[in-house]
């Protein structure tokens, strides 16, 4: 069993990001930069030498006019709950300064930007490129340094970042529950900027262990599938496509080799 | 001295307990890492009391509500407001993207007087009374020479209290050149107005329509009210089928059910062929047609002349098997899409290309538009229907003194409402055809702009500055140091929409009357004014009855008594629901001369006086574009992205971030090319090439797409900025100086969607 | 009074001049990548190519090679003092220096690759111990140590230095507890060495480079032990004998080489084997299990052909083997420098794969190939070590008693 779907305390929030409703039209990007104070160049071409803690890729068919079909494929970090039992994903345990760290009570990967030193090792190990380095001081021009949001630290030339979930959001939900006396934070609490803004709600959020939550159900949908899973990092952001040449480009296989859809029942129910 | 093993091993071991113990190593080490930590040119956000403001964005016509996340003075963050009936909590990534308007390095500081060159960008900074008595000099001296009319004014929209405000100085100074930018909105509303008789705004009830069907409308790509669209698509997804006809894959076709790939510029051929197809296979409304329409069968008028209506025409001219010679569409699929357009049960078929910031062809609009009719969905839910503006900003007449009465009665300047074309509001495309043609002093001494870029945003860039040099005295209220506003004499800063109130009218396309209200959420960050109030402080200093025509203390004063009960409201929530006062948008009423729906639009004029029934129904007539093919072998076409804004807003440095590779690498754009052109002409992906059009040329890169027609090439539009800041000027080419204006000759509208061009290695 | 002359005595040199030019064209090169060090340091990172899909690239290259090479020194000290083949004694000195100067660059680059080097030593205050990067840096730094106090007695035995009588005891005393050290140095080698593996090998997002294993370490663990074990002594032979020809004299005796080069065959040999073993395992079984075909790895990129494959284990792992396993190899001059040449190109080869292949090759199904070229800084940086390789040696040789046997080989006339 690879997921401690029992254990009624720990939670696991994840993302289902529904491919068909996706039209790539980039709001969850701009709403995390926002949310994030992620910093802006003159050049933001060269998308490896671009902060984006989420990335829209554009996926093809690869047929010829008029047979194309595109498909948006929104990418943030996967919070990967890694090989075996939770808790190790590909980056977290390769850190040598424990900068980054699995939080078992939410399953968040997070990133520590004081304390890393840039060695990067964390971003050689994650195979979908989630991690971001600050390869340049970040400038704010003119005043734009006053839209920054004070519950995220603006990170530092030298270090890895990125997505959260955005934590703080959930450590200001979790305060909040705290004050008024709930154990439980609702699930419209917490919600990254990027589900919160997304125009076509194709991103849905919560706690995947939580029937209540929609994402509990979500995942299930036979749509469903996710980045790599023959990886074995067992990521908690799940993809919804009635399309199966969608489906089938989550993953490598060899040639004439079927995607085995049983296979990934098998491993989300047992 | 001698050593032995012991001394040696003291020694070693005192050395590295003497450094161990002493604080220095250690305290330096963990300061300078502390020091790394804080480092002071990396900002480190304060912190502060939190509060929400709720307002309404105003970067597009879409009328999204809005709260702004505050830590004390600071806006840090916009998101959609959750029960505003527009966006419900959604935002697009512009209205995401506002705090960087209003903190961004493209801002105008201050009112600024033009030193250098024009368009040199040497300014003196002046102060608000300085900017204001010489605009109102210059309005004086014009008025003096009895050539008030020689003023206009482009404001970026015709809605609302401002733009009003702005009409009624214009009157009130006696020029009737108020001009709003082209949109495809224009051809919707004469379409309405021609065959339903009904003046106001067009409105599609996407939400309650179960079949769309789209003859190229960028409905994901920014059409109408963007977020309201991205809902629908995401909440409704499942309870209707969406078609989109369209020669590039956009967007919006790869999210469709089906994309139906034509021939470019022969959509309103398909949409007659699909009528074909429905009249001949008795597919239509009788109900609706019987009833409801003029101008189907064919009919005798008062002098006994026999005319020909739709349904002959079509029958005749408009057989699938030609339309699919015209279009490149196959008979089948003609056939098919006539029929399950025809048997849904809540059909609704739009037409207008991309965003729609380009009007197109009159008669492809109505031909779309008939097809409604056919369906009989004219003013029913899930259907089409025109809603009157709401009558909530009527105030009394401006007396106005001879002068202005002789200004108001001159022609406009772009011949709108003229005798050339007579139907059409505003035409601002044509704008610098006729500064150009006229010999001696330009017709227009004095320009203003408010809330749009028109040197950006007209087609042909090379024509329209030309024509800006001929106009003595350019005036720019712009917030931003946008191409007009670099280009202008004076800038008189308006407030960003966060720093402002303003009402923001129902946005184009919806069938619910909501009215919202922009609230300023910070106070102003920079020496900028309010446009509404520089109005009325330019008609106090003109004084005497121009001034009396404004009895309002300041704008907000006069925004108030505008809306009367409804403030508390809109001042509360930010937005409400103002209905016209008889206004039933259900309601099966038209105001045309047969009180009917009309094929055969009784009110259309044409020019020439000769009025063949031809021309007068909707038909399909080729609309020509520029250029010959052998020459130019290739079309080029504009798309619109909803990560890049075309209009008089600059793209913002968050949303230009979001931009593929494959459609901006460093400072180069890159044009779609199908591989089989490209591989027939020896391109790869990413080779740099020069594109050239009978208007102009740009350097580019190829991107190969397989999603659109060979023989096409295709740009984004919103690239090539010469002004605002280094994070969008110089980025690609500016579509709009690739191509010229191509003016329809029965509406004036300009028509053109395309422009012949071809493409050399660079 | 007579001055104690700073040369060894009994040994020839060259003149002052033509060393001084000598040392101007090192330290020339050395300012250079200096220079990029500097820009390195104050700029930040945006001096290199590398990028996001690049986080490790040339530097980590060369330290992975470099310490690789390195492993001579523990490996001869190993045999020298543990296994006790006494005859090594004659060019352990100058293994320990080679391997002296190649951790030394090896910090030195992580110095300059770590992007917040001010905080480097959050490595062992916040260490995780489950990075191999940790266990890395922990045994690096102390086998630095090590090496260093290796090193220290051979400085000491100056001339000049030595007339000081606690220099000179001091000497002497860690001389004879050096066996202490070497063992040290050989267990601290063993598992940085095989962490440096672990690097790579551990990567389950990273199907080009990951490998199962044993417990924790994965087989490349045991490989880059092994390798570093076989090809550092080859560089120890390499750099010896490009000493002699610069020097025009002979500095170590033939059976000194000939015993080393057959261990090294022997020890490339048996490696080869397991590597081959290893590589058909992960592409018959490791890679397919992840949806990766061997030629998925080699095709559809301008660089990375199965040519890289075979170079790495035919060209310059069979081959060697081949030659330094049979006497009449390692007796022909030309065979046993060609031999260890190869050798050292292979573990090179064997590192680069394992560190930029490994990041070239694409993962997620609809990226491509990622590419990269390294900016002068990163070539300047890079090569900064190799002069200053060349100064500590030049410097070693002219003023330390580093080959024991050269007073032998060269009689003074």
């Amino acid at each position: 069993m690879k997921e401690e779907q029992g254990d009624k305390h720990t939670k696991r929030y994840g993302m289902v990001i529904d491919l068909d409703k996706c039209t790539g039209c980039g709001a969850c990007m701009v709403a995390c930069y926002a949310e994030n104070n992620v910093p802006f160049k003159k050049n933001e071409t060269d998308k490896l030498d671009s902060l984006n803690w989420i990335r829209i890729f554009q996926l093809t068919n690869g047929r010829s006019y008029p047979d194309t079909e595109i498909c948006y494929l929104p990418m943030p970090c996967q919070h990967c709950d890694g090989i075996g039992k939770h808790g190790h994903p590909p980056c977290v345990s390769v850190c040598p300064a424990i900068a980054t760290d699995y939080d078992y009570s939410t399953g968040v990967v997070s990133q520590i930007p004081t304390r890393c030193f840039g060695c990067r090792y964390c971003m050689a190990a994650c195979p979908y490129h989630a991690r971001k380095f600050n390869w340049w001081d970040p400038v704010w021009p003119a005043d734009t340094e006053k839209y920054l949001n004070p519950n995220v630290s603006a990170r530092m030339r030298g270090v890895v970042e990125k997505c959260t979930f955005c934590f703080h959001r959930y450590q200001q939900a979790r305060d909040k529950a705290y004050l008024e006396g709930r154990d439980e934070i609702y699930e419209s609490e917490y919600q990254p900027a990027c589900a919160q803004a997304c125009p076509t709600n194709a991103i849905t959020f919560g706690d995947l262990n939580n029937p209540d939550h929609a994402v509990y159900k979500l995942k299930n949908s036979p749509r469903a599938f996710r980045l790599l899973e023959r990886l074995h990092t067992n990521p908690k952001v799940y993809y919804l496509s009635s399309k199966s040449w969608v489906r089938r480009a989550g993953d490598n296989y060899l040639e004439n080799e079927s995607r085995p859809e049983s296979n990934r029942q098998k491993i989300h129910h047992k | 001295m001698k050593i032995d093993r012991r001394s040696f091993i003291s020694l070693g071991v005192g050395v590295v307990a003497g450094t161990t113990l002493s604080p220095v190593p250690w305290k330096l080490m963990d300061d300078i890492s502390i020091w790394t930590q804080n480092w002071p040119w990396t900002p480190a956000p304060k912190g502060g009391a939190d509060s929400y403001k709720t307002s309404v964005c105003t970067l597009c016509p879409g009328g999204c509500g809005i709260q702004v996340r505050k830590i004390m003075d600071r806006a840090v963050k916009i998101d959609g407001l959750p029960e505003h009936p527009i966006n419900q909590g959604k935002l697009c990534p512009l209205g995401l993207s506002g705090l960087q308007f209003l903190y961004g390095p493209s801002r105008v500081k201050s009112p600024m007087k033009r030193t250098g060159k024009r368009g040199e960008g040497k300014w003196q900074e002046i102060s608000w009374d300085e900017a204001i008595s010489a605009v109102t000099k210059k309005l004086k001296e014009l008025r003096e020479k009895d050539k008030p009319h020689s003023v206009a004014w482009v404001s970026g929209a015709d809605k609302g209290t401002i733009p009003q405000l702005i009409g009624r100085f214009l009157t009130a100074y006696g020029s009737p050149n108020f001009i709003r930018p082209p949109s495809v909105h224009d051809a919707y509303e004469l379409s309405a107005y021609l065959m339903q008789g009904q003046e106001g705004s067009v409105a599609f009830d996407i939400e309650n329509s179960d079949h769309v069907l789209s003859f190229g409308t960028g409905m994901l790509q920014g059409w109408g009210s963007p977020v309201r669209m991205l809902n629908i698509y995401g909440e409704k997804r499942d309870s209707k089928k969406i078609v989109q006809i369209e020669s590039r894959l956009s967007d919006t076709a790869a999210k469709a059910d089906q994309w139906v790939p034509i021939k470019p510029g022969t959509e309103g051929a398909l949409a007659l062929g699909i009528a074909h197809v429905m009249i001949k296979e008795s597919l239509y409304k009788k109900s609706f047609i019987n009833k409801s329409a003029f101008g189907f069968e064919d009919w005798t008028d008062d002098n006994g002349t026999r005319h020909i209506g739709f349904k002959t025409l079509v029958l005749k001219d408009y057989d699938p098997e030609i339309v699919a010679e015209i279009t490149s569409v196959p008979k089948s699929t003609i056939e098919k899409l006539a029929r399950r357009f025809a048997r849904a049960n809540r059909p609704i078929a739009i037409s207008g290309r991309g965003e729609g910031l380009l009007p197109g062809s009159l008669d492809e609009c109505m031909a779309v538009h008939a097809l409604n009719a056919l369906v009989g969905n004219i003013n029913k839910p899930g259907g089409v229907s025109v809603t009157s503006e709401p009558d909530y900003a009527k105030w009394p007449e401006v007396n106005i003194d001879k002068t202005a009465s002789r200004g108001m009665q001159q022609p406009r300047i772009d011949g709108a409402g003229g005798s050339k074309y007579p139907n059409a509001r505003y035409l601002l495309h044509r704008l610098p055809e006729v500064i150009n043609d006229t010999k001696g002093e330009s017709p227009v001494q004095a320009l203003f702009v408010s809330e749009a870029n028109p040197l950006y945003t007209l087609p042909d860039t090379k024509a329209t500055k030309a024509a800006f040099d001929r106009i003595p005295f350019l005036v720019s209220f712009s917030s931003f140091m946008d191409e007009t506003a670099l280009y202008s004499d004076y800038i008189l800063p308006n407030h960003i929409y966060l720093e402002r109130y303003e009402d923001v009218p129902k946005p184009a396309g919806m069938v619910q009357p909501v009215i919202g209200l922009a609230k300023p959420v910070v106070k102003p960050v920079y020496n900028t004014r309010h446009v509404g109030d520089v109005v009325l402080q330019m008609a106090k200093s003109l004084g005497s009855f121009i001034e009396k025509a404004f009895p309002w203390k300041d704008y907000r004063a006069y925004l108030k008594t505008v809306f009367k009960d409804h403030w508390d409201q809109l001042e509360d929530k930010g937005f409400t629901e103002v209905k016209a006062s008889e206004d039933k948008p259900w309601a099966n009423r038209f105001n045309t001369a047969t009180g009917k729906f009309e094929f055969y639009p009784s009110a259309r004029k044409h020019p020439s006086k000769k009025d063949k029934d031809k021309d007068i129904l909707p038909g399909f007539s080729p609309v020509p574009i520029e250029g010959k093919p052998d020459a130019y072998p290739l079309v080029l076409m504009p798309y619109d992205s909803i990560r890049l804004t075309s209009g008089n807003i600059g793209n913002p440095p968050f949303m230009t971030k979001t931009i593929d590779d494959t459609v901006l690498k460093d400072q180069t754009m890159f044009v779609e090319i199908n591989p089989k052109t490209a591989r027939k002409m020896g391109f790869f992906e990413g080779d740099r090439a020069v594109v050239t059009t009978p208007k102009g040329r740009a350097e580019v890169r190829l991107h190969l797409f397989d999603g659109i027609e060979p023989g096409v090439i295709a740009m984004p539009k919103g690239f090539g900025h010469t002004a605002y800041s280094k994070y969008l000027a110089g980025k690609g080419a500016n579509f709009n100086s690739l191509i010229g204006p191509i003016t329809d000759p029965m509406s004036g509208l300009n028509t053109a969607w395309g422009i012949r061009a071809k493409i050399v290695t660079a | 009074m007579e001055t104690t002359p700073l040369i060894p005595q009994g040994v020839k040199r060259c003149s002052k001049l033509q060393f001084s030019l000598w040392m101007a064209v090192a330290v020339a090169v050395l300012l250079w990548g200096v220079y990029a060090m500097y820009l390195v340091w104050f700029k930040g990172l945006n001096q290199t190519n590398m990028n996001d899909a690049y986080g490790f690239a040339l530097w980590i290259w060369a330290d992975l090679a470099v310490i690789a090479l390195g492993g001579g020194a523990f490996f001869t000290g190993f045999l020298t003092y543990i296994i006790g083949k006494d005859k090594l004694k004659n060019i352990i000195n100058y293994a320990v220096i080679i391997g002296f100067i190649c951790y030394s660059s090896a910090l030195l680059i992580l110095a300059i690759d770590i992007g917040q080097p001010l905080r480097g030593w959050f490595i062992f205050w916040h260490a995780n111990e489950h990075s191999m990067l940790t266990e890395v840096a922990f045994c690096l730094s102390c086998y630095f140590g090590v090496l260093t106090i290796e090193f220290l007695p051979t400085i000491f035995e100056n001339p000049k230095l030595d007339k000081i009588p606690f220099l000179h005891h001091l000497s002497h005393n860690m001389h004879s507890i050096m066996a202490v050290f070497a063992a040290t140095g050989v267990f601290l080698s063993f598992f940085h060495q095989g962490s440096l593996g672990g690097v790579a090998g551990v990567l389950f997002g990273r199907p080009f480079s990951y490998r199962e294993g044993i417990n924790v370490w994965p087989w490349t663990f045991f490989l880059f032990t092994w390798s570093a074990a076989a090809c550092g002594p080859c560089f120890t032979i390499l750099i010896t004998w490009i000493t002699e020809k610069l020097t025009r004299k002979k500095l170590v005796k033939d059976d000194v080489i000939q015993l080393l080069a057959k261990i090294s065959g022997w020890m490339l040999a048996t490696y080869i084997i397991a590597k081959i073993a290893d590589t058909l395992y992960w592409a018959m079984v490791t890679a397919p299990s992840m949806g990766f075909n061997l030629m998925d790895f080699y095709t559809n990129n301008p660089v990375y052909g199965i040519w890289i494959l075979i170079l790495e284990i035919v060209i310059c792992g069979i081959v060697p083997a081949a030659i330094l396993i049979t006497r009449k190899g390692r007796e022909s001059k030309f065979l046993l420098m060609l031999a260890v040449v190869l050798a050292v190109v292979g573990v090179c080869v064997n590192r680069w794969v394992m560190v930029l292949q490994t990041l070239a090759v694409p993962v997620v199904p609809f990226e491509e190939w990622f590419m990269y070229a390294p900016s002068w800084q990163e070539v300047a940086t890079t090569i900064l070590p190799v002069a200053y390789g060349v100064i500590v040696i030049s410097l070693a040789h002219r003023y330390l008693p580093v080959f024991p046997q050269e007073r032998e080989l060269n009689p003074s006339n």
